[in-house]
């Protein structure tokens, strides 16, 4: 690359209690470039965007910026009550006199919207909006502070594939127009697709930096996890017999409501529900595990195994140790404390809990190891049906093999396995069939060698 | 909510004595007496003789119920700041029905006890079922009821219960046969003490060794864990709020029976409140609570003696019990976001 880098980072170091979350990272950002930033959880990728928006000051080694820094995160942090302008001007509104110059605030809004090609109502309410408009408002608030380098934490993971595209012909706009743009992300085919350089970071450090149109995504995720890529258990034939079934279940008054879902899951099976995240996924999850009323039938053997969405919050007593953790949700199972001891031991060594010992808080492990004690004690039981509800997520490389290669296993010895998951990769890699989920309802099934991406991200995105 | 406020370490009571040290030197000083002569004073009144002795543990046994119900609550992730109420209606209920009553024996003592027990239990249910049902807060559920049962016992004891011979608001005498043995002769001390102790054990082992206890502390730690886990959380919450302000209201009848062998409104100078510290001192374990009770009992039994000898007002003292709260709170906050924003 040639020119003077917008963003140049030096020697940067970071380090938290207990953990070098930067240990001396380089990178440069150049205007007109989409660089990508990838690595696995941990490797400190978000510290080091943090790091050079300014929100985070290094230990050691230098930041230095030409012109401004804009950050859009992964999480909106919009106001749904407000409207798109009111949004994208918060904290920088025209004022005339002592009122907003709401005008003035609409031209500029809508100056901003046209220059960059993003169509949008300056007068809608944000909690109206579906996600991918969400995300323009965030980035419009952005935009209008013109910065030269922007910066994009995960900015796809709530999107359609349809809106992905568009969502990179309007980086790619910027990027012409001079903007330095810095992509963190885990999703590699978007890297190629669209990035024109992308640095590795792992350990801290960044150690590899390729041209996109030089490389592919095996070769960046095995700089991502620094060796050959682990393999997922094979799938084995099964004799499939029903084990689950829903039937016209509904839940009308949910957040995102359920209008009328019916599938089966049989025995030998794993069912993958595709969808963009907010199409009613945690509803169903919520109406099969019975944490929520439904109107309908939901068939299902006692016996189950839940992998609920969020470990921290729904799986695990953080401060407990492992012992503790290991018999929730059967501690009422007649000697259940008994137990608990040898169950812990059980899920760490098939799950390969890397823990200093038994009695250590989980909150002290890492995401993969937390997310394998969950895994473990879900399966621990074998049970006959098992609903994994995102059970890779934001867990590396590594442990994501180990939790899809015991799922495919329990699926091998005739369990009925229920996979809800926002990575369609891993639907594709891990279901016999796939059932494609869209606002509340189910619009589409394939099965076999009739599965196909294009076709399942066309669904996803609301064509039948 | 409730890790916030407790940590599984001695650092947290070691801070809060060294802290008590520190301010109450501070509070000597300004009252002009050299901190060395205050203490001295303190301790000579707390722990200087028998009676001393006797008063204080007297104070401990006083403050180790609530502070225990306190305990049950807390660890559940509920802020019960009713323990003043629950134990006075405890005491309410076993002196009402232990100046009409007349029982004899054993028996007649655990019919007090038991209705003590009834009494804070009630008075914690009805904060517990607000809570379960309408989604009350129970901060706010609990503290008003305190106002509630003060002016309960107020009307209660003006009127249709007040003594034949009462001066003030307070019942007739208890029989005799009600009055708790006397532990330590000539002093004011019953065998409260050692219920209270015994009591610290037992909920030591509920917590710790019992499925109970197990869903307890699941229901305080991660709520939504423990729902998805199949405790029945609602039920949990008016259970544990029910059982808290039972052990609340079993030291109000402690009061009645060990000590006053009358209810009279008077009878706690804010003992439930005082109780909060201790839960926290102690570090919501019940055993370190039992030491942290003591600490306080020397405090308030010694706080009069230090004001006489050392002028430093006894009020002083409670100033301090107010601030240990505010700053053990806020210390375990600052602790906590430490640990949880490091990645």
């Amino acid at each position: 690359m040639n020119g003077v880098p917008a963003l140049e980072l030096r020697g940067i170091r970071k380090t938290f209690p207990g953990v070098v979350a930067v240990d001396g990272a380089d990178l440069d950002i150049f205007p007109g470039e989409i660089h990508a930033l990838v690595g696995e959880n941990g490797a400190g990728k978000s510290t080091l965007a943090a790091i050079a928006f300014g929100e985070v000051a290094p230990d050691a080694g230098t930041v230095e910026v030409r012109g401004s820094v804009g950050l859009v995160h992964q999480h909106f942090e919009l106001v749904g009550r407000l409207r798109v302008w009111e949004n994208v001007l918060l904290g920088r509104e025209p004022r005339r006199g002592w009122r907003i110059d709401e005008a003035a605030a609409h031209r500029r809004v809508v100056e901003i919207a046209q220059r960059n090609g993003l169509a949008i109502d300056p007068d809608a309410f944000v909690e109206t909006l579906p996600i991918g408009v969400q995300q323009r408002v965030e980035l419009l608030r952005e935009l209008d502070r013109e910065p030269s380098v922007l910066l994009l934490d995960e900015p796809t993971a709530a999107l359609a594939p349809a809106e992905i595209a568009s969502f990179f012909e309007t980086i790619a706009n910027l990027a012409r127009r001079g903007t330095a743009v810095l992509i963190v992300t885990h999703k590699l085919q978007e890297v190629i697709d669209y990035a024109s350089r992308v640095s590795v970071m792992r350990h801290g450090a960044i150690v590899a930096r390729m041209e996109t149109a030089a490389t592919n995504v095996d070769e960046i995720a095995r700089a991502m996890v620094g060796g050959e890529l682990p393999v997922i258990a094979e799938r084995a034939p099964t004799q499939p017999a029903p084990a689950v079934a829903l039937r016209d279940v509904r839940v009308p008054d949910a957040a995102v409501p359920l209008r009328g879902v019916s599938f089966e899951v049989r025995g030998g099976e794993i069912v993958g529900i595709a969808g963009v995240e907010g199409n009613g996924q945690s509803t169903l999850a919520d109406a099969i595990a019975g944490m929520i009323a439904h109107d309908g039938t939901i068939d299902a053997p006692p016996a189950r195994g839940i992998i609920p969405q969020d470990r921290q919050r729904e799986a695990l007593v953080m401060p407990w140790s492992i012992v503790d953790n290991a018999i929730l949700g059967r501690q009422h199972a007649p000697g259940a404390r008994k137990r608990a001891r040898e169950d812990a031991q059980q899920i760490v060594e098939r799950f390969d809990v890397r823990a200093a010992s038994l009695d250590v808080a989980v909150r002290t492990l890492s995401g993969g190891n937390q997310q394998k004690v969950v895994v473990g004690r879900a399966l621990i039981d074998r049970p006959p049906f098992v609903l994994a509800y995102n059970p890779t997520r934001g867990i590396d490389v590594g442990a994501a093999a180990l939790v899809q290669s015991r799922l495919m296993e329990a699926r091998n010895a005739g369990a009925a396995v229920l996979l809800i998951s926002f990575e369609l990769d891993e639907i594709l890699a891990l279901a016999d069939r796939v059932l494609v989920m869209y606002r509340g309802e189910i619009v589409g099934e394939t099965a076999g060698a009739a599965i196909d991406r294009v076709a399942i991200g066309r669904m996803m995105a609301g064509a039948r | 909510m409730k890790s916030v406020l407790r940590e599984r370490t001695l650092r947290g009571p070691a801070f809060a004595i060294a802290l008590i040290v520190v301010l109450m030197s501070l509070a000597m000083l300004v009252a002009g007496t050299s901190p060395l002569d205050g203490f001295a004073a303190l301790f000579y009144g707390a722990l200087g003789g028998r009676t001393e002795i006797g008063e204080t543990l007297v104070a401990t046994s006083a403050l180790l119920f609530p502070a225990l119900g306190i305990c049950l609550a807390f660890r559940a992730g509920l802020f019960n700041i009713g323990a003043e109420g629950q134990l006075l209606v405890g005491a309410l209920f076993a002196g009402a029905v232990g100046a009409q009553i007349h029982l004899p024996g054993v028996l007649g003592i655990v019919l007090l006890l038991g209705l003590g027990m009834l009494g804070g239990g009630l008075w914690g249910a009805i904060a517990g079922w607000m809570k379960a049902q309408f989604n009350a807060n129970e901060i706010i559920a609990t503290l008003m009821l305190n106002f509630v049962a003060a002016a309960l016992a107020l009307g209660l004891v003006s009127g249709p219960l007040k003594g034949p011979l009462a001066t003030g608001a307070e019942t007739a005498w208890l029989d005799p046969s009600y009055w708790l043995p006397t532990l330590l002769p000539q002093t004011r001390l019953s065998i409260g003490i050692v219920l209270a102790l015994a009591l610290a054990v037992f909920l030591n082992w509920l917590l710790k060794d019992t499925i109970f206890g197990y869903d307890l502390r699941a229901t305080g730690e991660a709520p939504e864990a423990a729902r998805r886990s199949g405790i029945n959380v609602p039920r949990m919450t008016w259970f544990t709020l029910a059982l808290s302000g039972a052990v609340a209201g079993l030291g109000g009848a402690v009061i009645v029976t060990g000590e006053l062998h009358r209810f009279n409104t008077q009878l706690s100078p804010g003992y439930g409140f005082t109780a909060i510290a201790v839960a926290l001192v102690g570090d919501l374990e019940p055993l370190w609570i039992c030491v942290a009770a003591f600490g306080f009992g020397i405090l308030e039994a010694g706080g009069l003696a230090m004001q006489a000898s050392a002028q430093v007002p006894k009020d002083a003292i409670h100033i301090i019990e107010g601030l240990i709260i505010l700053v053990l709170a806020a210390r375990r906050y600052a602790l906590r976001d430490t640990g949880v924003n490091a990645p």
